[in-house]
């Protein structure tokens, strides 16, 4: 592995569902010679594109994880992380953005600028990920590569400017025209691997030279050499090609590329265009956040000699144990190795490190600094961070969010019931938003997540990648419950049964705080409670916590005070005082104003703007609260808080009440107390449901 | 058992201080003692605008307006053609904070959610703003009973040569509706504005304007002064902005 990084480019594809990111992947991976034969997503032969190693990817033509592969353009190593398209794993999305240098944002020539194209484009600019675009399906009906060029200036703001020109349209494409070097593109063989240099046709040298004009007046603005050479006609090939990188790497020029990599059209000059075009790891700067000083951000050197820190930014489970996806920030990881895993504070010894072909694997040394790779038998979860000893620095917050959504899963045979609690297993580590547990009560194991479709694929891999058949129950919200004011209690637990009797007295209050989920304090004075009963009666409190009094719900929000209490010589026991506790914890609980707490969460919907009452008028049916609603040109966003629980099956009915054109994002917001009227309908439920069972 | 009566009690007692809590910060608002007649300073259909220089504080004023119609559960609309939704957000909070934390309120995250649904915030940029697509807009909402709005604030009306016509327009539309609505615009260092007069941009359409006000920065002070001398508006007005917190005070 070269340990010049000049000539390294980590690069993702992002794109709308369907734009042909892996069909892209495929062909690139074809040309640089990693793979032999093409195969397309859904294709004929049913082996599926190479990227889709998951299988239920394969059935249905999406990329739901992010796989990286490595391959050799021209010199250059390549390391290409090929992210999920769909919204509902925008986690996976974000944390393949973090590992990438540059993307590739793939548009397709029909289509334009849609939606998801949309917030791909808002997570670059957020991370600040350098782009070039490229204009895939040129060979479709309708195609129009100056419309989407056109599009991904009005809508995604972008200074887009067309790189290339096609030679022909439509079932008619030929080949493109280069306005750098002015050459005329030919891609022949039987799969356009040879490609034949030729003089621009004649009826498109005007149009060629009025659009190069207009990308070297583009690219001017970032080179002054550019200027000065336009002004005197005497532009050289390497003199634009630094005005563009230039202005690529500072975002504020998107250079245009156009294709069909179905028909193998167009993916080579986008090779060059990567390695000409986009960012060496060396230019990137990236930040880590010093867990010794509250988070607060450093910038990584990415020199390989520095102590390492370096990111897993994927799990998988292969046949000889788990293989975890690293991308080095700093330093060198080298077989043998001793790093730590700052969230764990481990200490983990490198053993095997490999570099990854999307299924395929080659063994290596080391991973130097701005390379990605795999390491085995690492214990470790998605987005952990691994450092040289002594340094104590984490490249992803601690914080994630808790899952909002359950359901209840039900194994349908002993077998798969064994694997299903491996599946189980891995998922958790894979994901820090997908959990799991056994319910005491009911004994149903139930999977926790941010999303409807967030448990389905899990439930779906579960059948698919485990063979765990399971039946899942409806979607459970997360509800919780909380005390609305101050309220005293005072009680006595006193039991005389036989054998040694039960006394205790606790007094005190409750009251309502927002920052924790449980806070205790002892002001109990002149020993009426002895020290040693204090922490049992914390314990009696706490087991309270957990099923809430009213609905059954967890307990949050709630600080218990305790200021006086009795206890007896002989009869007090720590089970007296736990369940002395239990007992002023529902004498003050049902005095403090109870309410049940359900999740809110804030969704984005885009939609064309004709829609946009339809739209409001949905998201108000829901008991949404429309915060406000920002039009960009023929597109607006209209954001509002709702609750989850009116969120089941949102997808459906705003895609059939908009032609299919509107798409939302949701994430959690926070918790609100749930409405007198909704409250007693899950009384009503609860106690139907408690009918039920008896 | 004879404790429910005892907590139905305290509940009432609780609510009715919330209640007065809102009526107390009403009371207080210092846009009292520009000693308008009305509640809202402008009637029915009636039109205001905050002129100043850029920086200077019209969106903080315009807000402070806006806060105090909400606190009496009057629906604000909130246009802003050149911030985004969450920009805006962040506005009504800060001032919100500020105003909280000047009275020193407690149970501020109560009355912040109280208040949070009376408030529907748009943002158009410039050029896609007309009085047609506001109409349509609004239709659109009002129609399906989303929202209704008392007020509609316009943030940074860009006020051009034919703004006669659309002025007119907009203003038929308040009036039939009930509401009315307040205007910041951007003046410009050359318009001179620390003169009493209604800068040129304004003047074409000023009778359509109830109240005109100017921000003007002076001796690290930013006075609040009313041009427009209507027999409504009051003689004298004696409000400044307190330049770090940008809220609204009356002076001693």
């Amino acid at each position: 592995m070269a340990i010049n990084t000049q000539n390294v480019r980590n690069i993702g594809i992002s794109a709308h569902i369907d734009s042909g990111k892996t069909t892209l992947t495929e062909r690139i991976l074809f040309y640089t010679e990693r793979i032999h034969a093409i195969h397309d997503v859904k294709g004929k032969d049913g082996v599926g594109a190479t990227m889709d190693s998951m299988e239920l990817e394969k059935e249905r033509g999406i990329t739901i994880a992010s796989a990286a592969t490595s391959c050799k353009w021209k010199n250059h190593e390549i390391n290409i992380i090929d992210t999920p398209g769909h919204v509902d794993f925008t986690i996976e999305v974000e944390r393949s953005l973090r590992v990438l240098d540059g993307a590739i944002l793939v548009l397709c020539s029909v289509g334009g600028v849609q939606s998801q194209s949309i917030t791909v484009d808002q997570q670059m600019k957020r991370y600040k990920v350098p782009c070039i675009a490229f204009i895939n399906k040129c060979d479709r009906n309708g195609a129009n590569p100056d419309r989407v060029t056109s599009q991904l200036r009005d809508k995604l703001g972008h200074n887009a400017v067309a790189m290339q020109i096609p030679i022909g349209i439509e079932a008619d494409l030929q080949g493109v025209v280069d306005l750098v070097t002015m050459k005329a593109i030919y891609f022949n063989g039987e799969n356009g691997e040879v490609l034949r240099m030729e003089d621009i046709p004649e009826a498109l040298l005007d149009q060629a030279t009025q659009k190069r004009e207009k990308l070297i007046d583009a690219a001017s603005m970032f080179s002054d050499e550019l200027m000065e050479a336009a002004l005197e006609e005497s532009v050289s090939v390497d003199l634009l090609m630094d005005a563009v990188r230039k202005g690529t790497l500072s975002r504020q020029l998107t250079p245009v590329f156009i294709g069909s990599a179905y028909k193998n059209k167009g993916v080579q000059p986008l090779l060059d265009a990567v390695n000409k075009l986009l960012p060496d790891p060396g230019e990137v700067e990236n930040i880590a956040l010093d867990m010794d000083h509250n988070e607060k951000p450093v910038t990584l050197n990415s020199s390989t000699d520095d102590p390492t820190v370096a990111l897993a930014f994927k799990l998988e489970d292969g046949q000889y144990g788990q293989l975890t996806y690293i991308r080095v920030y700093q330093g060198t990881i080298n077989k043998g190795d001793t790093v730590i895993n700052v969230r764990t504070g481990k200490k983990i010894k490198i053993g095997r490190v490999v570099q990854m072909h999307a299924n395929q694997m080659e063994e290596i040394e080391s991973i130097p600094a701005g390379f990605i790779g795999a390491l085995f038998g690492i214990d470790c979860a998605s987005g952990d961070t691994f450092v040289s000893p002594g340094t104590n620095v984490s490249m992803t917050s601690m914080f994630v969010p808790n899952p909002v959504i359950s359901l209840a899963i039900t194994p349908n045979d002993n077998k798969s019931q064994v694997n299903m609690s491996k599946a189980l297993n891995r998922f958790c580590k894979e994901d820090p938003t997908f959990r799991t547990y056994v319910d005491a009560e009911t004994k149903e194991t139930i999977i926790e997540g941010m999303g409807e479709l967030h448990l389905e694929v899990y439930i779906e891999r579960m059948l698919r990648e485990y063979n765990a058949e399971v039946t899942s129950g409806n979607p459970r919200v997360a509800y919780r419950e909380t005390i609305t004011r101050k309220a005293e209690f005072n009680y006595t637990h006193k039991k005389q049964t036989g054998g040694s009797g039960q006394y205790g007295r606790v007094a005190g209050y409750l009251e309502p705080i927002d920052d924790e989920d449980f806070s205790f304090e002892n002001k109990v004075t002149g020993g009426s409670i002895p020290t040693q009963y204090i922490s049992s009666c914390e314990k009696g409190f706490k087991q309270c916590m957990a099923k809430g009094p009213k609905m059954e719900f967890p307990v949050t929000g709630i600080k218990v005070v305790i200021n006086d209490g009795a206890s007896h010589a002989v009869d007090s026991s720590e089970m007296a005082f736990q369940a002395a506790a239990r007992g002023a914890f529902l004498e003050g609980y049902a005095r403090a104003g109870s309410v049940i707490r359900e999740p809110i969460m804030k969704v984005a919907v885009e939609t064309p703007t004709e829609f946009q009452g339809v739209v409001m008028g949905l998201l108000n049916q829901r008991r949404g609260m429309i915060v406000g609603s920002q039009e960009e040109g023929p597109l607006c966003v209209i954001e509002a808080l709702v609750p989850l629980a009116e969120m089941f099956g949102y997808s459906t009915v705003l895609r059939s009440s908009s032609q299919g054109k509107a798409q939302f994002t949701m994430e959690f917001s926070s918790y609100k107390k749930v409405p007198q009227s909704i409250s007693e309908e899950l009384v009503k439920k609860a106690a139907a449901n408690k009918k039920n069972v008896a | 058992m004879s404790l429910d009566p005892a907590s139905s009690c305290i509940i009432y007692l609780k609510e009715r201080s919330f209640e007065m809590l809102k009526k107390d910060l009403i009371f207080r608002n210092p846009l009292r003692l520009m000693g308008y007649e009305t509640e809202d300073i402008l009637p029915e259909g009636g039109f205001g605008a905050v002129l100043a220089r850029a920086g200077v504080g019209k969106t903080a004023f315009v807000v402070q307006l806006a806060l105090n119609s909400l606190l009496r559960n009057k629906n604000v609309l909130h246009i802003s053609l050149n911030d985004p939704v969450e920009k805006v957000c962040l506005w009504y909070k800060e001032v919100f904070r500020n105003i909280a934390s000047q009275y020193k309120l407690d149970q501020i995250d109560r009355l912040w959610e109280t208040i949070l649904p009376l408030r529907l915030i748009m943002t158009f940029k410039v050029d896609g703003f007309s009085v047609p697509k506001l109409k349509e807009r609004l239709a659109d909402i009002t129609e399906q009973n989303i929202f209704s709005p008392h007020m509609i604030l316009i943030d940074n009306c860009p006020f051009e040569e034919d703004a006669a016509q659309a002025l007119t327009e907009l203003k038929s539309m308040a009036l039939q509706n009930k509401q009315h609505i307040w205007f910041t615009v951007r003046t410009h260092r050359h318009e001179n504005t620390d003169s009493e007069e209604i800068p040129p941009r304004i003047k074409p359409v000023s009778e359509l304007f109830d109240a005109i006000i100017q921000l003007q920065p002076r001796d690290k002070v930013i006075y609040v002064k009313n041009l427009k001398k209507t027999p409504a508006a009051p003689k004298k007005t004696m409000l400044f902005l307190d330049p770090t917190t940008m809220l609204i005070k009356g002076k001693k």
